[in-house]
């Protein structure tokens, strides 16, 4: 007998036009954590379906315990004790965090009614066993992101769940959250005899705490339950991507003592910002770094206009001005803002490529009478879709359809294309593949060094080392240190780490 | 995949064409008069209606939203065109530019205030239908108006192709095709249709949301507009009541033409010519109904159900483009 708790073997998944898995294999041991690697659109996603009963396989078998098993639902694969951690938040944001963990299963009295003394001790006793100091009649949104994300494995623990299946579980947590995080896996996974699966894009993570690593390249094995002891980093990135990876830096030499191109003076704002100075120089990348909450979104839209600005200033190439919508941004004073939730904010999910490529455009092309057509904006946006090797079969395909990747892309390609002197970009590769987010990287550091002003929002410290020119360090809607960036990520991380935790 | 098959034929209008190909087929062989010529007639004057009101609903459902004003809207500037003729004895010409421009401007209130303090258009919208239904009751004292220019009357009752046809829906028709200009080939179509799909990406990328809200809501004022003078000119007078009470007449096509058109409920879609398909269906069943002699319940009976059956419709293709966007 196998001392795996879960077997995956030869699995074939076809969708219409793509064979998603092809004959891959997947195996995970008893009280391990086991990495599942890949780029997107490896097939992933598609195999986490599989074992979770959203999808069933075409071909091929799944065992659980050395039994075969065929799940047809989310819910017959939980009552098997498979639970996933979705990267977007499962639980009701209104209803307390004790409501939340027992809500498949609410404790009733005599009555018939909830019993709430019982779903506090109830789901106390969960909370304990994670040592999270949380009071369970807590209101779940009153909680922190790092909180939630702990509720949430609390609330697969109280299913009486065997397997954890983690979905880039660190992706919205500061690098203190993501420890006790790792503490805490590791400390289930000891005492509770539960086996995880974890997805990441962090590699720096696989190595800290997983056991063993599979890698799915283009629906195949790149390599199966390997012992990470095995590997290192460069032979982890070969295996997913295919290749060696490149390592990109930015060097440049700006003059820190130039005359600013956007200055922020004592910027007070309805949201909490309190006296925000910063300047941002022509062709430099301007990092703002901060945990989650830190003010920095928060503070672009308010400079977009999305929110008041109460007192200070904007000067533009020393001129004061006053922006009152995206709108004014764009088409004004040529700023444009990528934003780091693509799904919602970055694209039209549903609107095919050409109309979200070119969006940024139209006014600008528009004819006598506002006329407009497809091939007048496809002249305009093609060269940008091309130059960003965007994989599409054409341009009358749904966005939604696209690979996350792609879809990133086509949210910076219509930023180029407006041809904006400064972009803020935020979050540029949150949960995109390695081949892209260098992709992305190179093109990031070649418009600086076209011109084009950048002021670079990324919680990803390796990312932002090896980007930006200069480092802004914002805590609690504050801006507590700048840094000029010498991309050394020893030095930068602990000054930057310095700064936020004086 | 699917090369073979052009894409016309995979669309939601298709399936209406057939279906309207259909329903002409099974009344023409089971009533007497369908095809007479006196019927054929009667149906281009109400489906002229029935289209316009249809478009009406479908630039606000482009946002998102509800437009139930739209008959106590329509109503409302027909009387006050009816007032202008009348009363006032202002040329038909300058008459029809006030109307709708009275019409967009009822429009633009509920856009403003929808916009402005952000509540769902729906129930904006329930609250100017009684606003300007009250007024308009209040201002006429449900007087009809019915000594309008004969000019005008005549332009309502003339029948063209050989007799066969209503001009009034020759307006519809192209009104059609100017929207659909509009959405297909203008920067400010495009922004709207943008707006309604993901209003918080458009505001990002530079389109003044609120402002596209605002225009849906007084194209949507024009067109309703525009259908209570073509009704006046079908009856030959202004009537309070002439689409029923607070307008509610309208609705149920309003909806329905729409939706079956492949419009969808949670905005950023428009389909002109499913609309237009949508309104010659309802109109059908409605005309064919009545000539089989099931009686008027039977019929409201009929077009609740196709109603919800249009809404499954449109969940079905919501459910739809979720699963596309899985397999990635």
């Amino acid at each position: 007998m196998s001392d795996y708790i879960l077997e995956l073997s030869n699995i074939t998944k076809n969708f219409p036009g793509v064979k998603a898995l092809d004959n891959a294999n997947f195996r995970l041991k008893k009280k391990s954590i086991h990495a599942l690697l890949g780029e997107n659109g490896a097939g992933k996603s598609t195999l986490i379906k599989i074992i979770t009963g959203v999808y069933n396989q075409n071909e091929g078998k799944l065992f659980l315990n050395n039994q075969e098993k065929s799940f047809s639902s989310p819910n017959e694969a939980m009552n098997a004790g498979i639970s996933v951690v979705h990267q977007e938040r499962n639980l009701i944001r209104r209803f307390s965090v004790g409501e939340n963990l027992m809500l498949t299963n609410l404790p009733k009295n005599n009555l018939g009614l909830i019993d709430y003394n019982t779903v506090a001790k109830e789901s106390k006793k969960w909370l304990d066993i994670m040592e999270l100091d949380i009071d369970p009649n807590t209101i779940v949104s009153d909680l922190t992101v790092a909180k939630m994300q702990l509720c949430e494995i609390a609330k697969a623990l109280s299913l009486e769940s065997k397997i954890l299946l983690l979905d880039e579980p660190t992706s919205s947590l500061s690098p203190q959250d993501t420890k006790n995080l790792f503490a805490l896996l590791k400390r289930l996974v000891a005492e509770q005899d539960v086996s995880i699966v974890f997805v990441s894009h962090k590699l720096e993570e696989v190595f800290e705490i997983c056991d063993e690593v599979t890698v799915l390249r283009d629906g195949k094995n790149a390599c199966e339950s390997e012992q990470i002891t095995n590997l290192n980093r460069q032979k982890l990135v070969k295996l997913m991507i295919g290749r060696d990876e490149q390592i990109i830096k930015s060097k440049k030499n700006i003059d820190f003592t130039d005359e600013s191109l956007l200055d922020l003076q004592s910027i007070n704002t309805d949201l909490g910002h309190k006296n925000i100075n910063l300047n941002l120089k022509k062709g430099e990348i301007l990092g703002l770094y901060g945990l989650v909450g830190a003010g920095r979104t928060e503070l672009i839209k308010c400079v977009l206009g999305l929110d008041k600005i109460n007192s200070g200033q904007i000067l533009l190439n020393n001129k004061e001005i006053k922006i009152k919508s995206p709108k004014d941004a764009l088409e004004k004073y040529k700023i444009g803002y990528i934003s780091e939730d693509r799904k919602k904010e970055g694209l039209i999910l549903m609107h095919d490529v050409l109309s979200n490529a070119g969006i940024t455009v139209w006014s600008n092309l528009k004819k006598i009478l506002s006329f407009l057509n497809d091939s007048i904006v496809y002249n305009k946006v093609d060269p940008y879709v091309k130059q960003l090797e965007v994989k599409t079969p054409s341009y009358q395909q749904i966005v939604s359809n696209l690979s996350g990747g792609n879809q990133q892309k086509i949210s910076v390609a219509k930023w180029l294309a407006s041809g904006t002197d400064i972009l803020f970009i935020d979050e540029p590769t949150v949960g995109i593949d390695i081949k892209t987010k260098s992709y992305l990287h190179e093109l990031i550091i070649e418009l600086s060094l076209k011109g084009t002003s950048i002021i670079l929002i990324t919680s990803d410290m390796p990312e932002m080392i090896s980007l930006a020119d200069r480092i802004i360090t914002m805590k609690d809607f504050k801006v507590v240190g700048e840094t000029i960036n010498n991309h050394n990520y020893e030095e930068m991380s602990s000054s930057i780490m310095g700064n936020i935790h004086e | 995949m699917n090369n073979k098959i052009p894409n016309f034929v995979k669309t939601n209008q298709f399936g209406l064409l057939i279906l309207v190909i259909v329903f002409i087929c099974i009344f023409s062989f089971s009533t007497d008069g369908f095809t007479s010529r006196f019927n054929i007639y009667a149906l281009s004057r109400v489906v002229a209606l029935d289209i316009m009101i249809g478009l009406a609903m479908m630039v606000v459902i482009l946002t998102g939203g509800l437009n139930l004003s739209l008959g106590a809207l329509g109503v409302s500037a027909a009387m006050f065109g009816g007032w202008c003729m009348e009363s006032m004895g202002i040329p038909i010409s300058i008459t029809i530019i006030l109307v709708l421009a009275f019409g967009s401007f009822l429009g633009w209130i509920n856009g403003f205030v929808t916009v402005r303090t952000g509540v769902h258009s729906f129930i904006v919208t329930l609250a100017t239908m009684s606003i300007y239904f009250g007024f308009m009751t209040l201002l006429t004292e449900a007087e009809a108006f019915r000594k309008l220019p004969e000019a005008f009357t005549d332009f309502g009752s003339l029948k063209l192709f050989n007799k066969y046809i209503s001009p009034l829906l020759i307006i519809s028709v192209l009104t059609c095709f100017v929207l659909y200009y509009i959405f297909k080939y203008t920067d400010i179509g495009r922004k709207l249709i943008a707006a309604g799909a993901n209003p918080d990406a458009a505001e990002l990328s530079g389109i003044s949301v609120d402002r596209m809200f605002i225009y849906c809501h007084m194209l949507s004022g024009f067109l309703a507009a525009l259908a209570g003078i073509m009704l006046t000119a079908r009856i030959g007078a202004a009537i309070p009541s002439m689409a029923g009470h607070l307008g509610f007449d309208w609705l149920l096509p309003a909806f329905l033409a729409p939706v079956l058109g492949g419009t969808l409920l949670s905005g950023g879609k428009v389909t002109v010519f499913g609309t237009m398909l949508g309104a010659i269906l309802v109109t059908l069943i409605n005309n064919g109904l009545y000539l089989i002699d099931v009686g008027e319940f039977w019929v409201r009976f009929f077009l609740g159900i196709i109603l919800l059956g249009a809404v499954l419709l449109d969940r079905a293709r919501e459910y739809f483009t979720v699963k596309n966007s899985i397999v990635s």
